[in-house]
């Protein structure tokens, strides 16, 4: 049973709408610029796919994530003709990180931290007068998961109207740690191709409006098919082939579809030599060689953004289908060979009738989401 | 605010379009790795010799490199499986494919992301461990639980403040009532640490509590006893509102004990719960943050197994927070 989407918002560091953000990656822009949260100094990867809109330049502060929920979440909802009230609309919210950036700098520099503020419930209250809501910490599968959990509620009757969403802002624990452990420093996120040397963080934050059905003559933007969830069990960072495979089936059958009715992938694609390799293997053994569906990965111009990277493909895939448009995977010109039957859109964005989307995320601890979008025409 | 449905039975529609029953969810087993505490007992007042021991209690080969949440957790899983009667001398002795894990919790990794930012202040990147990777992203634990015992189904972790705990037990229900698991192991775990205490002004909980949830039918179907049965739930913008979405309509009086924050005395607006003695863990534990729901249930369980009466309701969060979430539990036959 599908389920329409009939608002969306989202900032990232190439745009500050949807179609702005796609705009951008059809065009080939990206948001990669010198690190600007943190000391240069003490960091190997000196890049980040950040958006640029500190107070004072070089001087971090808190709440940001914050900040690009409520915006996102206050686009979609004013995209979908909500009036804003969400006393009785459920609110799901998919973060990796939370605030802990307010955290890192209320520990580092003493910038007030109340613990309120560290799940998205408060703001979402104070804005929106929500109560219904819930910050699921599912690492970079979060958003894909927060989608999944939407279905539920509309399934069990106990919700006609969701509110699912996305955010993070880069964190120095994270972005440090992530950089101590990568073998080589990106120059950029160069997912699947073989220059790939790893994954460099964005940011920003989605939002999405998911009801049962639209409102008689109200847009709807696509409809939802289904969203498959699971976790490997298999390692704490490391992407699981058969954990992959096994989501992929689960989503696939909830929605109905198989493999050859796929238009397009959005791929997770997070530009680390593990994922690509295992993202692509699993794919390549699933479609027919050279006759899959065109894929494409975001990150190459938005970077890793996330608990809500997967929405945010999700929303990328959504104007694909209405405009007719699928665009590049920025910089990739030689593909990894697990990639070679893959058909990844190169170079500029191609022009595809797309009537079934999947979109892939994939996160820590093993967890994956897939989510299966239909056109609506 | 909204009352889910009808206490727990909420009818599903289908893609047909016939209403079918939807899954009733029961509370199987519990385990706790709380400070002093062996039993759930214990949470309302039984006394037993011993209890465990952080200090000694954390130790072992399968918790080496791991943080202190997904140590305390796998500490109080066990105990939860082996009490629902899934854990045996092989193991889990479940289905990995249809368990799902849920954790809740507020400032599992808050530690060790200052103990990150400190490190990297001092000596750069390069002094970070990188084994500390996994321990940057709050879901460490409910991933940590997963790969123990082979856990695949739907991996789940809350941070949503006071709440949190009951929230986790509403979307563990969630998950089986839409057939995406037929079991589920639900956590709330909050590991002590300077930068929560700090934060919190007293230290925390420095523990955690399991509890496995599964369908009604799956649990008969294995010959799995039944401790306590998941009622309506729902999560509002007060006390009051939240408690009357779970209690109103019932025709079965009011609820034998009521789990909250404080000493349950109403504040204004809040409202009462008449007839319900009240009752506050935390005044005990300390506080319990993303713990404290998920502790209420485990204390739910012991109250129905010694035979009590009335059904439990637990409350958390108050005046102040974003909302308010109350669950009713009811006893093993629902």
């Amino acid at each position: 049973m599908s389920r329409d989407i009939v608002g969306m918002g989202a900032v990232a560091s190439i745009g500050s709408t949807p179609e702005e953000i796609f705009d951008s990656l059809c065009a080939g822009r990206t948001g990669l610029a010198g690190l600007r949260a943190f000391d240069t100094t003490k960091y190997r990867a000196k890049r980040a796919y950040e958006i640029d809109d500190r107070a004072r330049p070089g001087a971090d502060e808190p709440g940001r994530a914050t900040r690009w929920l409520k915006a996102a979440v206050g686009r979609a909802l004013a995209d979908a003709g909500h009036p804003g009230d969400l006393a009785d609309v459920p609110v799901l919210v998919g973060t990796t990180l939370q605030e802990q950036r307010s955290a890192e700098l209320w520990w580092k520099e003493g910038t007030p931290l109340d613990t309120a503020g560290l799940h998205f419930g408060t703001a979402l209250r104070e804005t929106f007068g929500a109560t219904r809501t819930y910050t699921f910490a599912n690492a970079c599968a979060a958003s894909l998961y927060a989608l999944a959990m939407a279905t539920d509620l509309i399934e069990a009757g106990e919700a006609d109207t969701v509110v699912v969403a996305g955010t993070d802002a880069l964190g120095e624990s994270a972005f440090g740690t992530l950089d101590r452990v990568q073998n080589d420093v990106p120059e950029a996120l160069r997912p699947f191709d073989r220059s790939h040397k790893g994954m460099l963080m964005g940011e920003g934050a989605v939002a999405v409006v998911v009801r049962r059905a639209a409102a008689p003559g109200q847009r709807v933007y696509a409809r939802l098919r289904a969203v498959g969830v699971n976790c490997d069990a298999h390692h704490p960072t490391a992407p699981d082939p058969a954990g992959i495979t096994r989501v992929l089936r689960d989503a696939y059958r909830r929605a109905g579809v198989g493999p050859e009715d796929i238009d397009l992938v959005m791929l997770h694609g997070s530009g680390t030599p593990k994922n690509d390799t295992t993202e692509a293997g699993v794919l390549s053994a699933l479609f027919e060689p050279g006759a899959g569906p065109l894929m494409t990965a975001v990150k190459s111009m938005t970077g890793h953004t996330l608990g809500g990277s997967g929405l945010l493909s999700l929303v990328m895939a959504v104007l694909a289908t209405r405009r007719g448009t699928v665009p590049p995977v920025l910089g990739l010109t030689d593909p990894v060979p697990e990639a070679a039957g893959l058909r990844l859109v190169r170079h500029q964005a191609a022009a595809a009738r797309i009537g079934i989307a999947q979109v892939d995320a994939f996160g820590f601890g093993g967890i994956n989401a897939v989510a299966i979008l239909e056109a609506a025409r | 605010m909204r009352r889910d449905g009808h206490d727990g039975t909420a009818g599903t529609e289908r893609a047909d379009g016939r209403r079918a029953a939807a899954r009733e969810v029961v509370v199987t087993g519990a385990g706790l790795a709380v400070p002093g505490l062996t039993l759930p007992d214990e949470l309302l007042g039984a006394v037993r010799e011993g209890g465990f021991d952080p200090h000694t209690g954390l130790t072992g080969r399968e918790m080496r490199h791991k943080d202190r949440g997904s140590r305390l957790a796998l500490r109080a899983t066990e105990p939860a499986l082996r009490d629902a009667g899934l854990y045996g001398e092989d193991g889990f002795g479940g289905d990995g494919d249809t368990t799902a894990v849920l954790v809740s919790s507020n400032f599992g990794i808050l530690d060790s992301v200052c103990a990150f930012t400190d490190i990297i202040a001092r000596d750069t990147v390069t002094g970070l461990s990188p084994l500390g990777l996994p321990q940057t992203s709050s879901n460490v634990t409910a991933g940590s639980v997963a790969m123990r015992h082979g856990l695949r189904g739907p991996n789940i972790t809350l941070c949503n403040g006071p709440t949190s705990g009951l929230d986790a037990v509403y979307w563990a229900r969630g998950v089986i009532a839409a057939g995406r698991a037929e079991t589920a192991v639900v956590i709330g775990v909050e590991p002590a640490g300077d930068a929560v205490t700090k934060l919190l002004g007293a230290p925390v909980l420095d523990g955690a509590v399991a509890l496995v949830l599964e369908s009604r039918t799956g649990a008969e179907a294995r010959g799995a006893r039944a401790r306590a049965t998941v009622g309506g739930y729902a999560r509002a913008a007060d006390r009051a509102a939240a408690v009357a979405a779970v209690t109103s309509g019932r025709a079965a009086g009011p609820p034998g004990l009521w789990l909250t924050e404080g000493d349950g005395s109403p504040a204004p607006g809040q409202g009462p719960v008449p007839g319900a003695a009240a009752f506050d863990l935390q005044a005990r534990l300390g506080p319990c943050a993303g713990a404290l729901g998920v502790l209420q249930c485990a204390a739910a369980v012991a109250h129905f197994d010694a035979g009590r009466d009335g059904a439990v309701l637990a409350t958390a969060g108050g005046a102040g927070d974003d909302a308010v979430a109350a669950l009713l539990l009811t006893g093993p036959r629902g």
